[in-house]
């Protein structure tokens, strides 16, 4: 075992080349799929691939600079497109592969959205989807200019001339130049993009590898989506960039048969992953023991908790269930990031425990840490986020933006050598999150206890659900297009749901209509209207005419209704539980 | 075909009743109400407790459709 030592390359590019020069027959990917042999890349292969999309994709007319977005099934060709598109001088931007009930026309309205903010100028996909993204493609307002389907192309055919070609443009790439494009959150249209430099990753690479120790004979397991900052930066990048195995597998195929993870880790002994918290969940309370049977998960060195509030419980159900498959408690971990800082920004030391407190939750929500003694009526358990990593700084602040006292609750603001420059084409919302000292405001609160972070919840109305960022504005729109909906009048909000170990969504929608036939119809259309989206909308409760409490702003308030509708106690909601309950009853 | 038992199964594990879906052999999990990746679990558990069956997770990860899940339950019953 010997940790990783980085060269000194300049771009992602180089270090790519440089690893696979070196140690041509080390694999780089596995491509995992459920019931078949894996695909397997090594770092000659795979680079070697690469190249040829380079030059395959400068014959299609791919210039530098150029933003690719990529829209493509789990295949075992995406890693070397996304590396030639690179390779190319262009930026490849991994977007998601449409939910089938995701309706065409918002997953155009969402494409015509990014295109705009992003400046998308391609899109790379695959043939069964040229119909739904072609008409979006000759809108207009889109800015892109092509549809393109590299799985199809013939990548022998390529020229000598193009081959030169290719090196003049690598030659001119700095490593300040923008490397790729990436998501920060939310659902269609609304995503902000963060463009990263070579810079920033090789930096992240090292500074995030340092805060993991990250060595030779790491091997990574992962089923995280690759248009997401974990699954991207901390999977596939650092990894890729490290010298370091990766193992992906089909997110698709996971939520189905989470077994396949652990599977997957058994045979390819797999020591690093990162979970959102639910997968603590749904891996310890739905994969049957006898699937388990013969695994051995001893190898896992870290199973890092991230991209959603961490959960104790969902820690120690997760510990019950896997420590007689041999795995070590102490291997759990936690991260704190966000896409604008590359990924990671807090890390919990490798090996070390996680570390909890109880504490007073009424004072918490009055913005004080208070530890709970024998007098705390109501307890609430926070789990550390870990302690910085290498080249950040934080602080944590009051609403005015002055620094908070010790023990008590604010925003927190950081720094890293690897932030961000700022939201490409959205100066307002980058003037929102970043001061002139180059603080950027995370909108999420914490507070600072023995020289650990503990996050404990958000500025804005942001839903998490199964580490997937939802803007209640986005639920809110096409719920108002509901006829039996009075206009303006509803709201959506995240629900801790604590069986699942994340949030679910919950909508309260006022309503003239009183018949029951009539409330159980609009929550079917309520639901039907989320899946336009690809929103499931978990809870729905109707109310009468003016019951939503406004804000100062005259919009009905998210937060005072949420508490009001999880007080309970008010006879005029309507919920499908509550009324089959009654009916019981009488 | 999708037998009415298998229709009930999942129309009560996700809140629905029997006319507010249209559940036929080619009907996708994620075209029915409230099936989402999330719950779809809770379904699968409810129809093998239902038939008193069990599913390894490749087979469930093979259906592409609800008929193929009848077809699944069939072959385990039958």
């Amino acid at each position: 075992m010997a940790q990783v030592k980085l060269d000194e390359s300049k771009t992602l590019w180089e270090r790519w080349q440089s690893i696979a020069d070196k140690t041509p027959d080390k694999e780089a990917i596995v491509h995992w799929s459920a019931g078949e042999e894996p695909f397997r890349w090594t770092y000659g292969e795979l680079v070697e691939t690469a190249n040829k999309f380079s030059l395959a994709l400068k014959k299609n007319g791919i210039k530098r600079g150029e933003v690719c977005a990529i829209i493509l099934k789990h295949d075992p060709m995406f890693y070397p497109l996304y590396m030639g598109i690179s390779g190319a001088g262009a930026l490849p931007a991994v977007l998601a592969y449409p939910n089938p009930r995701l309706h065409p026309d918002k997953f155009r309205q969402g494409l015509l959205g990014m295109s705009q903010r992003s400046g998308l100028d391609r899109i790379l996909t695959q043939r069964d989807l040229d119909s739904i993204i072609r008409p979006f493609v000759e809108m207009r307002e889109s800015t892109v200019d092509e549809l393109m389907f590299p799985l199809e192309w013939d990548l022998e055919d390529i020229s000598e001339s193009t081959t030169r070609d290719l090196q003049v443009v690598r030659n001119k790439v700095l490593n300040t130049d923008a490397m790729l494009l990436q998501h920060s959150s939310g659902t269609t249209g609304l995503q902000k993009p963060v463009v990263l430099s070579h810079k920033a990753i090789l930096d992240h690479v090292s500074q995030y590898g340092e805060a993991l120790k990250i060595d030779e004979e790491d091997i990574v397991v992962s089923w995280l989506p690759l248009y997401h900052d974990m699954g991207l930066i901390g999977a596939f990048q650092i990894p890729l960039a490290s010298g370091v195995k990766s193992i992906h597998i089909d997110t698709f195929e996971w939520i189905l048969a989470p077994v396949l993870m652990f599977e997957s880790a058994h045979k390819e002994r797999a020591t690093l992953c990162w979970l959102p918290n639910f997968a603590y969940n749904l891996c310890a309370d739905k994969i049957p023991d006898d699937e388990m049977n013969g695994y051995d998960l001893s190898s896992f060195r870290m199973v890092i908790n991230a991209s959603e509030p961490i959960r104790s419980e969902s820690h120690k159900r997760f510990i019950d269930k896997f420590l007689p498959y041999n795995f070590n408690p102490h291997a759990l971990s936690t991260l704190y990031g966000m896409a604008e800082v590359t990924l990671a920004f807090s890390q919990n030391p490798p090996g070390q425990k996680v570390n909890e407190i109880t504490v007073d939750r009424q004072k918490l929500a009055q913005g004080i840490v208070k530890l709970a003694d024998e007098n705390t009526e109501v307890k609430r358990v926070c789990v550390s986020s870990g302690i910085l990593i290498p080249d950040t700084e934080m602080k944590i602040v009051k609403d005015d933006r002055s620094e908070a006292n010790e023990f008590e609750v604010g925003e927190i603001v950081v720094k890293s050598i690897c932030l961000f420059d700022g939201y490409r084409n959205y100066p307002e919302k980058t003037a929102e999150c970043m001061d002139e000292e180059g603080w950027y405001y995370s909108g999420d609160y914490g507070f600072v206890y023995d020289g650990e972070l503990y996050v404990i919840g958000r500025k804005k109305d942001i839903i998490i659900v199964a580490g997937k960022n939802i803007y209640p504005e986005d639920v809110e729109v096409v719920l108002n297009e509901l006829d039996q909906i009075i206009p303006g009048r509803v709201i959506a909000f995240g629900e801790e749901d604590e069986e699942l170990g994340t949030e679910q969504i919950g909508v309260v929608a006022e309503t003239k209509l009183t018949e029951y036939e009539d409330l159980r119809k609009l929550r079917l259309n309520i639901i039907r209207a989320g899946m336009t989206i690809d929103v499931n909308i978990g809870k729905v409760y109707l109310v009468p005419p003016r019951w939503l409490i406004k804000s100062s702003s005259g919009k009905p308030s998210r937060k005072a209704n949420k508490e009001r509708i999880l007080a309970g106690n008010d006879e005029a909601i309507w919920t499908e539980e509550k009324f089959r309950q009654t009916s019981v009853e009488r | 075909m999708i037998t009415d038992r298998l229709k009930k199964v999942i129309c009560e594990t996700l809140d629905l009743r029997l006319d507010d879906v249209e559940i036929q052999d080619e009907t996708v999990a994620n075209q029915v109400p409230g099936w989402d990746s999330l719950n779809h679990v809770n379904v699968i558990t409810a129809i093998e407790k239902d038939y008193n069956v069990r599913f390894k997770s490749i087979e469930i990860l093979k259906c592409q459709n609800i008929g193929d899940l009848q077809n699944l339950v069939n072959s385990k019953v039958g």
